[in-house]
């Protein structure tokens, strides 16, 4: 890599970890990262030397619904049950506030109500031939999370993950996580995973080391590669 | 310098651990740095609700890529703070108030260099950080910490310090560079 190049990757890393990258070229930046060790080990050292200033900030001490919401969220732990919809009840109360009632018992009845789920779509239904499905891909609407129900036999492979990428048009592909070699599994979607399922058009499976790809882009065999309905 | 800050060393077992799908690591990293990263959150979020869903969703983020975390590529701490920063900055456009002129403008960043580093190089490149920010003219230094501390766009610090957009943008450039030759010396 010549000098201008390196010392482009340096001023771009810094303005991305000060949080002065924004918009469009902060999304370039991001998808350049994928792709390039250099640029990615330029935006480590800037995070390293960043982290300082946090290490001096004053604690704040979350409430006891964030733990609840994250278990639930990621093991569906009952402890969890009634703490995540918390920011959306709140939502409700302005709301009823704003909206001017008073019936205080009906909004009683709204907020001890569960919200219902976002209606999940099939998103693709991955196999290596239509004879043998292996996973179901459904996503939630808004694109928020994935669900992924293994609906096969999926050939062990020892000592080998399954990886699922999204592969966004003109774009490096992005992995949306390991596959389940059984039951079902539900990811929530970061915004980069989520940008990219939004722009693609295909997802691929890769048959990677276990644990994943090291590198963040698949390096195994490409065994599976589906059209998805674009942008949902 | 908070006593119980949390150690790289540790954070990364527990991280590794999460790799494994340990689930009480998860909850031991959490009860060690769920408060810090709540902490940045709400400085650029502004809001403790919108901070604390932004928290859930750093944590399952956590859970999820925790075997993507390399302690080569840099510190577990860092690790934690930059993804709960990206997630605050994705968040900001969406969730965050109008933030009105004269809220920004009592915002004073802190720049505490305090007390000797404890312990190894873990303390020691923060206090080259904080060493190097130093040597960066006070108007300047501002601009930087109004961006990392609170979140604030180059239009945003402009407004703050009362600046043209050209100049800050300008400045912001230019400290970086002095940072960054600081930093490697």
């Amino acid at each position: 890599m010549n000098y201008e190049k390196a010392e482009l990757l340096d001023r771009l890393a810094a303005e991305y970890t000060l949080g002065t990258l924004r918009g469009r070229p902060r999304r370039r930046f991001e998808r350049l990262c994928v792709d390039s060790a250099a640029a990615r080990s330029a935006v480590h050292r800037w995070e390293d030397h960043w982290s300082a200033l946090s290490r001096t900030i004053t604690p704040v001490q979350p409430s006891a619904q964030v733990w609840a919401a994250v278990s639930r969220r990621l093991f569906g732990d009952d402890a969890g049950v009634g703490a995540a919809p918390r920011g959306r009840r709140r939502r409700i109360w302005r709301l009823a506030a704003a909206a001017g009632l008073v019936a205080v018992a009906l909004i009683a009845g709204l907020i001890m109500r569960q919200p219902a789920p976002p209606p999940l779509q099939t998103l693709a239904v991955l196999g290596t031939d239509t004879a043998h499905p292996l996973w179901r891909l459904e996503r939630r609407l808004p694109l928020t999370a994935l669900t992924i129900e293994v609906i096969g036999t999926v050939p062990e492979a020892a000592g080998k993950s399954y990886e699922l990428w999204a592969l966004p048009r003109g774009g490096a592909p992005v992995s949306l996580g390991l596959l389940p070699a059984t039951g079902s599994a539900e990811r929530t979607l970061s915004e980069r995973q989520r940008t990219a399922l939004l722009a693609a058009d295909k997802v691929a499976v890769s048959i990677e080391p276990a644990g994943g790809s090291p590198t963040g882009s698949p390096t195994g065999a490409i065994v599976i590669v589906t059209n998805v309905p674009v942008a949902g | 310098m908070s006593r119980n800050e949390p150690d790289d060393a540790e954070l990364e077992a527990l991280l590794s651990r999460c790799a494994g799908g340990d689930r009480a690591a998860l909850e031991t990293l959490y009860a060690r740095v769920a408060p810090v990263l709540l902490a940045v959150l709400m400085r650029i979020l502004r809001r403790r609700d919108a901070a604390e869903d932004a928290l859930q969703d750093v944590f399952v983020s956590v859970w999820q890529r925790a075997r993507q975390f390399d302690p080569i590529r840099g510190r577990a701490l860092a690790w934690l703070v930059s993804m709960a920063r990206y997630r605050a900055i994705d968040l900001q456009r969406a969730t965050r108030p109008a933030v009105a002129l004269s809220e920004v403008s009592t915002l004073e960043p802190q720049l505490q260099s305090e007390g000797p580093a404890e312990s190894g190089d873990v303390l020691a490149t923060g206090a080259l950080l904080l060493r190097c920010l130093e040597q960066i003219a006070a108007p300047q230094r501002r601009c930087l910490m109004l961006a990392y501390e609170e979140g604030l766009t180059h239009s945003e610090i402009a407004r703050a310090v009362n600046e043209p957009l050209g100049t800050v943008k300008s400045w912001v450039r230019r400290s970086l560079i002095m940072l960054r030759r600081c930093l490697e010396s």
